[in-house]
């Protein structure tokens, strides 16, 4: 194999970014430097990853690599393996480029920060750790590269350890991930007691059919751990203080990369490694963790009052839909789950980028003090209504094209099985959704729109760095917003195959008919993944016809005399330019962020009031659900198994 | 013999986690963690141990088919939990550290200006 | 030649049938009709029949200011983008079995598109910089979030209803479900949910007692409160197409059965139901109710209207 076969592309992904973050430890004390290697090293991880989707997503080929060529002897896998399937280039893709765009935008972003080569480090070994996470097919690899982006991520939390509360969150995280670790690593042991293997695929030969006390226990702690990195219910709360605490361009790797690589996690455990996912009590699991997860997390962002925090809850929110989707263990499902997934990357990473954009000016992210952007900050306002539109699912925003496949799979579920709770897992993700659209408009309203208070007088927009690392995530939620036939059809479909083919998965990594002679009787069916849905939606024929309409209805308008506007100028300035007011002077007056909807609040204060009491912020709380959810874990898999 | 080994780990992870929940002070967090890290670690090693087995280590003659000894993968796996629990220790210890700088406490129910 | 022939056909459904134009005059009849109702119920002489006309053309003749706080592009964009939205939206709204773009969006998309216009207000009110508007747009949202829930309810069961044992969300099987098979309102599990939908138009259209958002005795018109001139119009000719749209979207899931394939004679029964559907849920509730409370309004909502949807859904689920 030469140099650039791609059979290697895999581990230089990997490999280019921890060798860029011992270069900038080496030789980063100087900017250009430093940019250079971290910008070369996020590119060519990218890059390889851009390379890698002909031969696996498009010819199906699983690629297995063994480090140092050390293949299987006699049935054992002894080497240590990277493996990737459909399904960890597509996680692998989108990790790829939301590290891209993060480090494109961290170049100008962390301009007025000191120890910035500290910072780039630990940047790059947590975009390699999940990378890692996502390629690797040795179980203890996976625990490994969890550690690094644990330690990673929480390092970043604190990296701006004078902003309000950093520490705490990152003292936080590190409890509850270590908790998290430990439950993985107690995991990976027993299943080792067992099997005697840490390969990927050779477990999932071996596991499946040899079911016992030890290995249920193994898959309660596994589950639980990669619970943790997803953030899903009951580890929201941290979720919420990482994510406000970093600097805005690591909350995009939190929210987009690392509760993706948790997704991961679950996804590789339920369907390959244990294959229990044709159990009803597993998908209604999964089913009932990712609804409340969906609902409680919309809930807990309509009433807080800073950005990023609020932005943190609506990750878990959207965390939420994609476990719904993929615990239907549909076709459909999985394919909108994952292609939600995927946008959930794109829309968080622009609306993370937004806020950092504001705070980067503004040098806040409190929505009750913020007003009234949009004049200073164009740019950055139309970018954030991009995002906000897209997850909140207004056509043709990418968000309406997964939500919309997400609906159909839960209610094209609940007509299959007959179970009317299926049903009522649509209706709840429906009104989610507008309660996301709720929560955006809240946003835009209060930091965006409104009054500009006069302290923000001076504010001016970004520069163009941050604009084009938005730019990127914008134009990417459109396109796969307007063309999600493509998208399902060449990234999701393939990756939802990949899901239910476990035994091309072992037969990649141990040889082919090893999956058979091992599993005998216990061996899958295969079965024909359908992907067909029950409405019907074209947005480009939308869009052209919202278009044209557009157009008609401007003509008209400008016909109509429209265009005959007025406007203060300097030299103009007549009281009739002034807000209309009751007859009083003008004082300074916003709606603030926290006291919108007050008429939906009013009617939900009972649960607004229990909800806010149970995030108390103390470590102890946040550990012990950690606990609880554990021993619920356990008793629930050794009930049903 | 080994069983009172695992009963050992498991009580040690036992331990950790109830001294994680129950104590409010930071620096005993910080231990519950390493408790519980202690607990894998045994757990790790007693997962590897057999009855009279050996060292792991021969060189190309010595090995045969009678020769015992025990598994020497979880104790590469012992060593990299051990370097990963000293890391987080670290970490863990340091943030207190500033913890206690910046809010001149260290009582878990007094650090919680992000809640709700 | 065909191509520009078909592209000629598609422009026409656009602009004249049924989007633009059929939109304009019968959205504004419809406000004129209920303008002239609620007079006559309430012992006043009333407007001509064609004063939205007037009321229209009027305002667009007028000088159009833009507050020196606003943001312009916004301010002046969103009433355009929710008109736009809501013609197209009409578009898609099959009249007994034909549809001007039939196969390109099934119920979801319209419970979506329902949001652009409201959406658009919001964000042209908020652009504006008044704290009126601040406070319009807060029960605005309410508004629409406390009428999602008995419309998602209704839209499901219709889908059950349609669907049979592989569930639709898709238009054209309910239209040719009920072209087979009689008017869905004749199905006696969507009898509730047929008078839910019909509960839900006053809230949509923010006609009384649900025109909090507007309420213009207590916050100046709320979301309205900066606009003047030509911008102001089309948010009133907005409004007024959106009984129009919500109408036909009432037809199409409940009487679709009701009509004669001449696609003339259909549209005139549809100008007449929507008739019917506007005086019947928007000026008879106009005129003998009094404005609710924001949360008065979430709470109706969601108990009594979500209510009957869910009678409705239940008796559906179980093929009652």
């Amino acid at each position: 194999m030469s140099f650039f076969d791609y059979h290697h592309f895999p581990i230089y992904s990997i490999m280019v970014l921890f060798l860029g973050a011992f270069l900038i430890v080496m030789f980063g004390k100087n900017k250009a430097v430093r940019n250079t290697i971290a910008f070369l090293a996020v590119s060519a991880s990218l890059a390889c990853m851009i390379a890698l989707v002909k031969p696996v997503m498009l010819n199906g080929e699983i690629i297995a690599y063994w480090m140092g060529n050390r293949v299987p002897a006699g049935g054992y896998a002894i080497g240590i393996a990277l493996e990737v399937d459909q399904l960890s280039l597509f996680f692998g893709l989108l990790i790829a480029t939301a590290v891209f765009v993060s480090g494109v935008y961290s170049l100008q972003y962390m301009d007025r920060d000191d120890n910035v080569p500290q910072y780039y480090t630990l940047f790059l070994m947590l975009a390699g750790g999940v990378i890692g996470l996502v390629l690797s097919g040795d179980i203890f690899n996976m625990f490994i590269m969890v550690e690094i982006l644990t330690f990673a991520a929480v390092a970043l939390t604190a990296f701006r350890n004078k902003v309000y509360g950093a520490l705490e969150a990152a003292f936080k995280y590190l409890v509850v991930g270590c908790i998290g670790s430990t439950c993985i690593l107690t995991g990976i042991i027993m299943l080792y007691a067992q099997a005697h293997t840490l390969n990927f695929a050779q477990l999932a030969a071996l596991i499946p059919g040899n079911m016992n006390n030890a290995t249920k226990l193994a898959f309660a702690l596994l589950y639980i751990g990669f619970s943790t990195k997803a953030f899903i219910v009951p580890f929201h709360p941290l979720a919420a203080d990482a994510h406000g605490a970093a600097p805005a361009s690591i909350s995009v790797l939190i929210s987009g990369v690392l509760t993706k690589s948790g997704i991961y996690g679950i996804i590789r455990l339920t369907y390959m490694l244990f294959q229990t996912m044709n159990l009803g009590s597993f998908q209604f699991l999964l089913v009932f963790v990712g609804s409340v997860s969906m609902f409680v997390c919309v809930t807990m962002a309509l009433a807080q009052h800073d950005f990023k925090r609020l932005l943190a809850f609506h990750s878990i929110s959207q965390i939420g839909y994609v476990l719904t989707a993929v615990g239907l263990c549909t076709g459909l499902g999985i394919s909108a789950g994952l292609y939600h997934a995927m946008n959930h990357t794109l829309f968080k990473g622009l609306l993370f980028l937004a806020a950092g954009a504001v705070l980067h000016e503004t040098g806040t992210t409190n929505l009750d003090e913020l007003g009234g952007l949009s004049k200073k900050m164009p740019w950055t306002t139309a970018l954030f209504l991009v995002g906000a539109f897209s997850i909140s699912g207004l056509p043709p925003f990418n968000g309406f094209a997964s939500k919309w496949m997400v609906y159909q799979a839960t209610y094209q579920k609940a007509a299959e099985t007959g179970n009317i709770g299926f049903l009522l897992v649509t209706i709840v993700a429906l009104i989610t959704s507008v309660l996301t659209l709720a929560s955006f408009v809240k946003v835009s309203q209060s930091v965006f729109f409104g009054r500009l208070p006069a302290k923000y007088e001076n504010v001016h927009e970004v520069k163009p760095g941050m604009i084009i690392a938005m730019s990127i995530f914008a134009i990417l939620c459109v396109l796969t917003g307007l063309f999600p036939g493509f998208v399902t059809k060449n990234l999701t479909e393939p990756a939802a195959n990949a899901v239910f083919s476990a035994v091309r998965y072992i037969d990649a990594m141990m040889g082919s008919g090893y999956a058979g002679s091992v599993m005998g009787d216990n061996l899958p069916v295969v079965s024909t993944v359908s992907f067909t849905q029950v409405g019907y939606w074209a947005p480009v024929s939308w869009l052209l016809i919202l278009c044209i309409g557009l157009l008609a209805v401007t003509i008209a308008a400008v016909l109509g005399k429209y265009d005959r506007v007025s406007e203060a100028r300097p030299e103009n300035v007549d009281p009739k330019y002034d807000l209309f007011w009751g007859g009083e002077a003008s004082e300074f007056s916003q709606v603030g962020g926290g006291d919108l909807f007050w008429g939906f609040k009013h009617n939900w204060r009972h649960y607004f009031g229990f909800m806010h009491d149970l995030h108390s912020g103390v470590v102890n709380d946040y550990s012990l659900w950690a606990i609880v959810a554990l021993s619920l874990a356990v008793v629930f898999i050794t009930i049903v198994l | 013999m080994i069983m009172f080994n695992y009963i050992a780990s498991f009580f040690l992870i036992a331990l950790g986690f109830y001294c994680i929940i129950t104590k409010y002070n930071l620096v005993k967090t910080v231990i519950g963690l390493s408790i519980a890290d202690y607990g894998v670690n045994l757990l790790i090693i007693s997962v590897g141990y057999c009855e009279g087995g050996t060292a792991p280590i021969f060189t190309a003659g010595e090995l045969t088919a009678a020769s015992t000894f025990v598994d020497p993968i979880p104790q590469a796996l012992t060593l990299t939990s051990i370097v990963i629990g000293a890391c987080v220790t670290a970490m863990s210890l340091s943030l207190v550290m500033k913890l206690h700088e910046s809010y001149g406490t260290l009582d878990t129910r007094e650090i919680r200006r992000l809640r709700g | 030649m065909t191509m520009v022939l078909s592209a000629l056909e598609y422009l026409g459904y656009i602009l004249i049938f049924p989007g633009f134009l059929f939109c304009f005059f019968v959205g504004l009849l419809l406000a004129g009709i209920d303008r002239k109702i609620v007079a006559k119920m309430q012992k006043r002489v009333g407007p001509p029949i064609l004063q939205p006309f007037y009321d229209f053309f009027k305002l667009c003749g007028k000088e159009t200011i833009i507050p020196a706080a606003a943001s312009k592009t916004t301010f002046l964009m969103a009433p355009l983008v929710g008109l736009a939205g809501l013609v197209v939206l009409q578009m898609f709204i099959p009249i007994h079995g034909w549809a001007a773009f039939s196969g390109t969006a099934d119920i979801i998309v319209i419970l979506y598109l329902l949001l652009i216009p409201a959406m658009a207000t919001m964000l042209g009110g908020s652009a504006s910089g008044s704290p009126y508007a601040g406070i319009g747009m807060s029960r605005e949202m309410v508004t629409v979030i406390s009428c999602e829930l008995p419309l998602v309810l209704v839209l499901l069961a219709v889908g059950k209803v349609a669907g049979g044992d592989s569930v639709t969300f898709s238009f054209s099987v309910i239209s040719d479900y009920q072209l087979a098979n009689g008017s869905l309102i004749l199905h006696p599990s969507l009898i509730p949910a047929a008078i839910a939908f019909l509960m839900i138009i006053p809230g949509e259209t923010g006609n009384h007692p649900f025109d909090t958002a507007e309420a213009e005795t207590e916050i100046c018109e709320g979301l309205l409160a900066e606009y003047s001139g030509a911008p102001l119009g089309v948010f009133k000719l907005a409004h007024a197409v959106k009984l129009l749209t919500l109408s036909s979207l009432f037809v199409a899931l409940f009487l679709g059965g009701v009509g004669t394939g001449i696609i003339v004679i259909d549209g005139i029964i549809l100008v007449l139901i929507s008739i019917v559907i506007t005086i019947l849920t928007v000026s008879l509730v106009h005129a003998i109710t009094a404005r609710l409370k924001i949360e008065q309004v979430f709470k109706y909502y969601w108990t009594v209207v979500s209510g009957l949807a869910l009678i409705s859904l239940v008796l559906a689920w179980y093929g009652l």
